[in-house]
């Protein structure tokens, strides 16, 4: 199958000079349709940057990014236009993504309105002005149903500080639905949201995949979330710009490879008494991430790897090599080694 | 590392008898705002005892933060502790807090109670050096000795794995957020309060950094027996630290228990509740579900119990009548009227969620 999308050695510089950093440092990643994929890693490792690129907010500096197959950077401008439609983003803060003095309806209907004047012209067919409003206003009762914001008339007159936090997240994604996109990117979309109603939210997304084949690239620094969310999908963890470990969920959060990974689930404070104590730490070298400004050779998780082998870790990068139990692994000295934490 | 050995913070824990050092009765907090009375906090009676380490835990709004300041007494103006009492407790003597005036204010909430805030960025001067800050502090309590308490700094800063020598001259903002609270912590033991209160101290940190923060903390509870309040809306902060967990819910405790009675035999809705929807990442996958709504509007209460319009165990009684905490077990009790009822689903349902492979 042709993936949906597909990095081919992505990557992103910002700045120039002395100042310049590799937020994105040549990163390749296939998703197929249907998939969910999770990326994961700590803040500034360059998860936000990619799924700017992946919608098209942001060019790559170098590599390229496909939809279905097409170079988005030679599409032509309808191509390009749908790819646009198609490849949506819901962000962290659901705040600050509406627009304060609209209501639910307003925000609801105005991209409505609009895509179906496209899809007007395109067809050279309108039902009528007020037929066409009609249709949008069953449409956007419709959506809010899906994003379970039910009874609908309780909320299309409301303005976003009358909602809660899980609520306007809610209207975002009915937003992007507007559109009916076929990839969602999903930038710590439920990390603001209360634990008591993350999960509704989660699930309401993952019935997206199911009833309407929308693909995911979730990202998240949660590796719980990450867990539940992507269980049937697959894990890629990043680390200072690059991918160092990817792989079927399953494998990867019960047999990583890459030590970097094995510390953050090592790492991740459990919800459990008991399994708070079981739990096996990996103790790092050091404490302190590096600044990109100023990056270790080689390897870059060389300065806080316990496990380095001096003369090669830090001086050759190490490629992602696939390992029979799925997936693949950047680090040649680990990556046959079992990696279970409890 | 451990240079702990000169630092002189053990809490005697016998010296107290069984005396807790901080007690709260029936505390209430309400924030005046234009649309009304915002009841932040609701009747909260609390012992914290010597040494333990105790987790208000509960979602956003359920007034943790407010009932953290309000027992040092750092609430913004427009915010009303009352009707309610809280007593502290040391070395026989016994001081009523909200009565206290502004000096003998200072020096408890040095000396005896010290708070970490929620946003550590925000609990730096921007403009001065960590050093400056630490001095300035000193000297506010009359400890005049600069040699003194820089070397007193300075092990503290070694004590929380910070290089003491490049953070005691930088600005907050140089600092990563980890050092931050790192930091921040090494400042509240500077004069060796009895306890510590801290308001969310891993949200919005790094995992990597988040680890090395509870480690930390794990040492002052078990090797200095610190008595700590640690506030969280993360589950997961009391299962790796606390002796005793309270649940909060719309500005009551409504449940409190021992950390493993809360976590895997819990008596309340709420806290059931919340259980079920947190993940963890070791081990095969498992259903989780929601709590259904969202939190209470604190001007217009629901009547009865404020849990009732979101919960699965709801009775016609419920919304009439609220419940008080009774106990359900050695040292544990909940604010429900239906409590054999949630040990009965658990009981038929399990306490998580089905696991699959
Ligand atoms: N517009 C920009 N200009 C300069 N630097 C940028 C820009 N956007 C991101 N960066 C830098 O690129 C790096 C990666 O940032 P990015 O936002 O992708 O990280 P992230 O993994 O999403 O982190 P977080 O978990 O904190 O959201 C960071 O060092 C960031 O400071
Ligand atoms: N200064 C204030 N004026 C009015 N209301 C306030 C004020 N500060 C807090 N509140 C309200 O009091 C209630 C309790 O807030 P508080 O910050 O104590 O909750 P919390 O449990 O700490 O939540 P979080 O997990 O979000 O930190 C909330 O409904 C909040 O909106
Ligand atoms: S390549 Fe070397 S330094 Fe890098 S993760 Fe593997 S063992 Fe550690
Ligand atoms: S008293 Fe009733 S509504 Fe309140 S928590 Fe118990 S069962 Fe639920
Ligand atoms: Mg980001
Ligand atoms: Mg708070």
């Amino acid at each position: 199958m042709t993936p949906i999308i597909e990095l081919r050695n992505v990557t992103k510089r910002f700045g120039s000079g002395r100042d310049q950093v590799t937020a994105v440092d040549s990163i390749s990643l296939d998703i197929e349709p249907g998939e969910i994929v999770c990326l994961v890693g700590e803040s500034g490792c360059g998860k936000s940057t990619t799924g700017r690129m992946v919608v098209g907010l942001l060019p790559p500096s170098e590599g390229q990014i496909l939809y279905r197959g097409q170079d988005i950077a030679s599409m032509e401008k309808s191509e390009y236009q749908q790819y646009r439609r198609a490849v949506q983003i819901i962000h962290q803060d659901p705040y600050a993504s509406l627009n304060p003095t609209q209501t639910v309806r307003q925000m609801i209907m105005t991209p409505l309105l609009r895509h179906q004047t496209l899809g007007a012209d395109r067809n050279g067919a309108g039902g009528g002005r007020r037929g066409r409003r009609r249709d949008a206003e069953r449409r956007a009762a419709e959506l809010l149903e899906i994003v379970d914001l039910t009874p609908v008339s309780d909320f299309l007159d409301k303005y976003p500080h009358q909602l809660s936090g899980g609520q306007r997240q809610r209207v975002s994604v009915a937003r992007a639905l507007t559109v009916e996109p076929k990839f969602i990117v999903a930038d710590e979309a439920v990390s603001m949201v209360d634990v008591s109603i993350r999960v509704s939210l989660l699930n309401m997304l993952y019935r997206l995949k199911d009833e309407f084949d929308v693909t995911f690239l979730f990202i998240t620094h949660d590796l719980a979330l990450a867990k539940y969310f992507a269980w049937e999908g697959r894990i890629t963890v990043m680390y200072l710009g690059r991918i160092v470990e990817e792989g079927p969920t399953p494998r990867l959060i019960t047999d990583s490879r890459h030590p970097y990974t094995q510390a953050l689930l090592g790492a991740v404070p459990e919800a459990d008494p008991e399994l708070a104590k079981k739990k096996v730490h990996i103790e790092l070298l050091s404490a302190e991430i590096p600044s990109l400004l100023n990056l270790p050779t080689g390897c870059t998780f060389h300065p806080r790897c316990p496990y380095i082998v001096p003369g090669e870790c830090d001086l050759v990068v190490p490629q992602l090599d696939l390992i029979p139990d799925g997936g693949s692994v950047a680090c040649p000295v680990r990556m046959s080694e079992p990696g279970r934490i409890v | 590392m451990s240079q702990s050995t000169d630092l002189s913070w053990h809490q005697d824990v016998e010296e107290n008898g069984s005396q807790p050092p901080l007690s709260l009765q029936d505390v209430h907090v309400s924030y005046r705002t234009r649309k009304g009375s915002v009841q932040a906090v609701r009747g909260v009676t609390l012992d914290l005892q010597a040494g333990e380490s105790l987790a208000l835990i509960g979602e956003s709004g359920s007034g943790k933060t407010t009932l953290g300041l309000g027992i040092v007494r750092l609430l913004v103006e427009t915010a009303q502790v009352s009707p309610g009492k809280i007593i502290y407790r040391r070395d026989g003597r016994e001081l009523d807090v909200l009565s206290l005036a502004e000096g003998p204010l200072r020096e408890f909430r040095w000396r005896d109670c010290a708070m970490v805030f929620q946003s550590a960025l925000n609990a730096f001067n921007p403009v001065l050096k960590v050093w400056d800050q630490v001095w300035d502090t000193a000297k506010a309590h009359r400890w005049n000795n600069r040699e003194e308490v820089r070397e007193r700094f300075l092990d503290l800063l070694r004590f929380v794995q910070l290089d003491p020598d490049r953070v005691i001259d930088s600005y907050a903002h140089e600092l990563s957020g980890g050092m931050r609270q790192r930091t921040l912590l090494a400042i509240s033991l500077l004069l060796d309060p009895q306890i510590l209160i801290l308001d969310e101290p891993t949200t919005a940190l790094d995992i990597l950094t988040q680890r090395t923060i509870i480690d930390l903390l794990r040492r002052l509870k078990e090797d200095l027996h610190f008595t700590m309040l640690f506030i969280s809306h993360d589950l997961a902060i009391a299962a790796e630290l606390a002796d005793r967990v309270a649940t909060m819910y719309a500005g009551q405790v409504v449940e409190l228990g021992p950390v493993g009675d809360i976590f895997y035999r819990p008596r309340h809705p709420y806290s059931l509740g919340l259980i079920r929807a947190v993940p963890t990442v070791t081990g095969g996958f498992e259903e989780l579900s929601s709590i259904p709504g969202s939190p209470p509007d604190l001007i217009n209460l629901p009547t009865g119990c404020k849990f009732h319009p979101r919960c699965p165990f709801a009775s016609e009684r419920c919304s009439a009548e609220e419940p008080g905490l009774e106990r359900v077990g050695d040292n544990h009790y909940a604010a429900c009227w239906h409590t054999d009822a949630v040990q009965e689903d658990i009981e038929r349902n399990g306490l998580r969620g089905k696991r699959r492979a």
